[in-house]
């Protein structure tokens, strides 16, 4: 029993990392413009493509063998990619539309994420398919004896946890100490009077795209690492996950999206075990987390605020 | 879009080209060339192609050398589109300059289509230009014909949409309207047509397609910018009933058409059912203002309930029902479940709720793929429902009248549109009702709403509740058309495709739904050859769609002046609110 509760938290807590670095994403960027980004999920993915087009088109074998080379090579060529599709996003999709009614631009990102889908699959090759993810870690699994068994965990595992909060703690700390981090907190309060104190809200909001987008790429490396295998439905699957995880945790807030995450990928491991229906069901328990939180307390966990919602 | 810059009232002098000196003069020049190289474009070989068997360039015939001067399909487009700008061009009628723009930008649409199908399938530009000594090349000189058109028309002015106010007595207008409508009947039937059976069957389906809807898109136009189709619009709004039954009656004649055959028939019935099903999904997000992103879930929950009461052996609940009382229970349910999904409404709003609907969906279909309580199949789907089947006749038969023999699926066909014309009925009534003017206010603003003694919570659950109805009635249909229901029709794409539908045609219209439904629904029938970015396409459409015309192609007034600028081209509302 108790091997098998510690495994399923163990598993909880790395999918929950990840979806916690993904929702950062969803979070600055619906703190700063209002905007649910629908594509945010598809950056993720093509961030997890474009490692893994750099581990077998970029690198000779003998590189992309040693993970400390291929490692770091992937992490950054995913983010770079997504990123720069993130921010070609906002330039070309969101800002045109940045005053419209409120529902154009969710329509937009809708629109975006199914054209980056489906970009994916017509044009990367074999892409039609789940693709095999080279290694980028050690391989096997760290076996941590309890009492009654052992909890096995892969070292990518560690590694995705691990690299996911600490990105997270970096962005809070670059949030609350330095001087972009701080015209950040200013254009999300009020983009107008930003500008009267001399902040461009367009560069900044270019940059919160560019920081989510990188974020994301790096997520989907490490997510590729871990399960050894993508495909392009992670990215619609895992940025509902996130949405729901920023919500749960109170949209706009770093702290709020990290637990929220933790506490989405604990509601999938343990409800896929414990719960009736199984794994067959365990997207169902998010879902309908998300419907409860949205209803009941649509500030989350840490949101201080209650926004008026149009 | 926005190019009306001076408010000239619109009852005043037509602009003439000659009034502005030198520049206007030469565009005026610029528009009857324009005209003439269509038309020449039209008679110069490679300006459309026929393909034999065999390959490139055996396989080519030059339209001219097999019949020159023969002008058929396209090339009678070409030039019938080229002499209507040569003649609008050089007599002075109101509207000028719009019609020439719709023209030329109908002709280069048409021309580009076939230019593109001649490069692409042809064996390349260079291959064409240099076989068989035949430099000139139709299609680019009518391509470079509408863009002088369309150019000369822009630059000579364009004055405001034109109104005309002509009256006439009550039979004249009847029979205009019984004859517009009979040419409308024809129109739609060789649009459907038009090109065959996509795919291996033709596999130049799509650029005959293609063609001609643009051509027929460039001539619609320049009726819109004449201001006969508004004309048009308000005799039949003042004949209301009867252009209802006359349209009625029209499209139930559908199957004596080019159309008749079992293909085309079933082709229809699908759009029925998106159509019915996108004017639902009006009411909640045209009407109502609440995006549901998970609104095909009220379909497929319509189509297992049908499917589970129709006697299907594979269906959980063995018992078989008549198919008017499965229509209603599929309704009934499907309502219910659109009141529950739409009950966070009384706390969420805006993009917060288009979230909690999408949410509902993926419980649907999550559920439905793992056959929850054995009623939806999982994997394995419903297969073998039963034909519905009255008096003895399974509706899948062909049927014959008389000497007339109708094809297979007319039946469903003429159920499909009583489903529809019912669907329109409820949802005009409701628009005009003091329900749905609650909705159009909750829309604009819901707080002040509520101030003016809306009941916000109730109603806008209603919109769901109603919506949800509609989509359970044409998922009833949908099961035993289809005679398979499986979860895999119902997913997250479907939603955002009927959603696509209703903002493409434009939200909050009927004219709108179901234009949108069609061309969302005919277009990758047409171009298999592009099934594999049909919908990286789509989801580009998308995005341009909401960046240049988010109001859509046929917009609702009240919406069109909240969505877009407002310009002197609107036509203050002639009487009331349209239908």
């Amino acid at each position: 029993m108790l091997p098998t509760l510690l495994s399923q938290v163990a598993n909880g807590l790395v999918l929950g990392s990840l979806i916690g670095l993904i929702a950062l994403g969803y979070t600055m960027v619906y703190g700063i413009i209002q905007l649910i980004n629908f594509a945010h999920g598809e950056i993720f993915m093509v961030g997890a493509y474009g490692g893994l087009a750099a581990l077998t088109y970029l690198l000779p074998a003998a590189i992309a063998n040693q993970w400390y080379l291929a490692l770091p090579i992937a992490l950054v060529a995913g983010a770079v990619i997504a990123a720069l599709v993130a921010v070609a996003a906002e330039r070309f999709a969101y800002r045109p539309l940045r005053d419209a009614p409120r529902l154009a631009p969710l329509i937009t990102a809708l629109g975006v994420s199914v054209a980056l889908q489906e970009a994916v699959r017509v044009f990367y090759p074999d892409a039609t398919a789940a693709l095999p993810f080279p290694s980028i870690f050690i391989e096997g699994t760290l076996e941590i004896p309890v009492p009654g068994g052992t909890v096995p965990i892969k070292y990518a595992g560690i590694l995705l946890a691990l690299v996911s909060l600490a990105l997270a703690a970096g962005l809070q700390v670059f949030v609350d100490r330095s001087r972009t981090g701080r015209a950040m907190r200013a254009t999300a309060q009020d983009r107008d009077i930003a500008r009267l104190m001399g902040i461009d809200p367009d560069r900044v909001i270019v940059l919160t795209f560019l920081i989510g987008g990188a974020l994301a790429g790096v997520g989907g490396v490490l997510y590729g690492g871990y399960l050894n295998n993508i495909n392009i439905d992670m990215g619609f699957q895992n940025g509902i996950f996130a949405f729901t995880a920023a919500v749960l945790g109170g949209i706009g807030s770093i702290r709020g999206a990290v637990v929220g995450g933790l506490a989405i990928g604990l509601v999938k491991s343990l409800g896929g075990q414990y719960l009736p229906g199984g794994t067959a069901y365990d997207y169902v328990w998010i879902f309908v987390v998300l419907i409860v939180v949205l209803v009941f307390r649509p500030q989350g966990f840490f949101g201080e605020t209650e926004r008026v919602r149009a | 879009m926005t190019t009306v810059q001076s408010p000239v009232p619109a009852s005043a002098a037509p602009v003439s080209g000659r009034a502005r000196g030198a520049g206007a003069r030469g565009a005026a020049w610029l528009r009857v060339a324009g005209g003439l190289l269509a038309v020449l474009g039209a008679l110069l070989p490679w300006a459309t192609f026929v393909l034999n068997e065999g390959p490139y360039p055996e396989k080519a015939t030059l339209q001219f050398f097999v019949a020159p001067l023969g002008l058929t399909g396209f090339r009678l487009h070409l030039a019938l589109l080229g002499l209507a700008a040569i003649l609008v061009s050089v007599r002075a009628v109101r509207g000028r300059a719009r019609i020439v723009r719709a023209l030329g930008w109908g002709i280069v649409a048409t021309s580009l289509v076939n230019g593109l199908y001649i490069t692409v399938e042809g064996g390349g530009l260079g291959a064409i230009t240099a076989s068989g000594g035949s430099a000139a090349f139709g299609a680019v000189v009518a391509l470079i014909g509408g863009a002088f058109a369309a150019a000369g028309a822009v630059g000579g002015g364009i004055e405001p949409l034109p109104v005309r106010e002509w009256r006439m007595p009550w039979w004249a207008e009847w029979l205009l309207l019984l004859v517009l409508f009979g040419l409308l009947l024809l129109v739609v039937s060789a649009v459907l047509t038009s090109g065959g059976q996509g795919g291996v069957v033709n596999p130049y389906a799509g650029a005959v397609f293609l063609s001609f809807l643009a051509a027929a898109g460039g001539a619609f136009a320049a009726l819109h910018a004449s201001g006969l189709l508004t004309w048009l619009a308000a005799v039949a709004e003042r004949h209301r009933v009867f252009s209802i039954v006359v349209l009625l009656v029209m499209a139930l004649l559908l199957p004596l058409t080019g159309a008749g055959t079992e293909y085309w028939m079933t082709v229809a019935a699908n759009i029925g059912v998106y159509a019915a099903t996108a004017i639902g999904l009006n009411i909640v997000v045209g009407l109502a203002g609440l995006l549901d992103l998970g609104y095909v879930a009220f379909l497929g929950i319509g189509a297992f309930v049908a499917a589970n009461l129709s006697g299907a052996a594979a269906s959980e609940i063995g018992i078989r029902l008549p198919f008017p009382l499965v229509m209603i229970i599929s309704a009934v349910v499907a309502g219910l479940f659109g009141a529950v999904v739409g009950s966070p409404t009384l706390r969420v709003r805006g993009d917060y709720l288009a979230i909690v609907t999408l949410a509902f969906g993926e419980i649907f279909v999550r559920s439905a793929q793992n056959n929850i309580g054995g009623l939806t199949g999982g994997a394995n789907a419903i297969p073998n429902i039963p034909q519905v089947s009255a008096f003895g006749t399974a509706f899948n038969e062909s049927i014959a009248i008389g000497a007339v023999t109708l094809p297979a699926g007319v039946l469903y066909y003429v159920l499909i549109v009583l489903l529809v014309a019912v669907v329109m009925l409820v949802f005009g009534n409701l628009k005009n009702s003091r329900l749905g003017r609650a909705w159009i206010a909750i829309r604009e603003d819901e707080d002040a709403a509520r101030a003016m003694g809306i009941r916000t919570g109730p109603i806008k659950i209603l919109a769901f509740l109603i919506g949800a109805t509609l989509a359970g009635l044409a998922g009833a249909f949908f099961a035993h058309k289809t005679a398979v229901v499986a979860y895999d029709s119902f997913r997250f794409l479907e939603s955002v495709t009927l959603l696509a539908a209703v903002i493409l045609g434009g939200m909050g219209t009927i004219p709108g739904a179901v234009f949108g439904a069609s061309i969302l629904f005919v277009l990758p029938e047409k171009l298999r050859e592009f099934a594999d970015y049909r919908l990286l396409l789509f989801g580009l459409a998308l995005v341009v769609i909401m960046r240049f015309r988010p109001q859509g192609i046929i917009p609702d007034r009240h919406r069109r002046t909240e969505l877009a600028p407002v310009t002197a081209q609107d036509p203050p509302p002639a009487k009331g609110a349209e239908a």
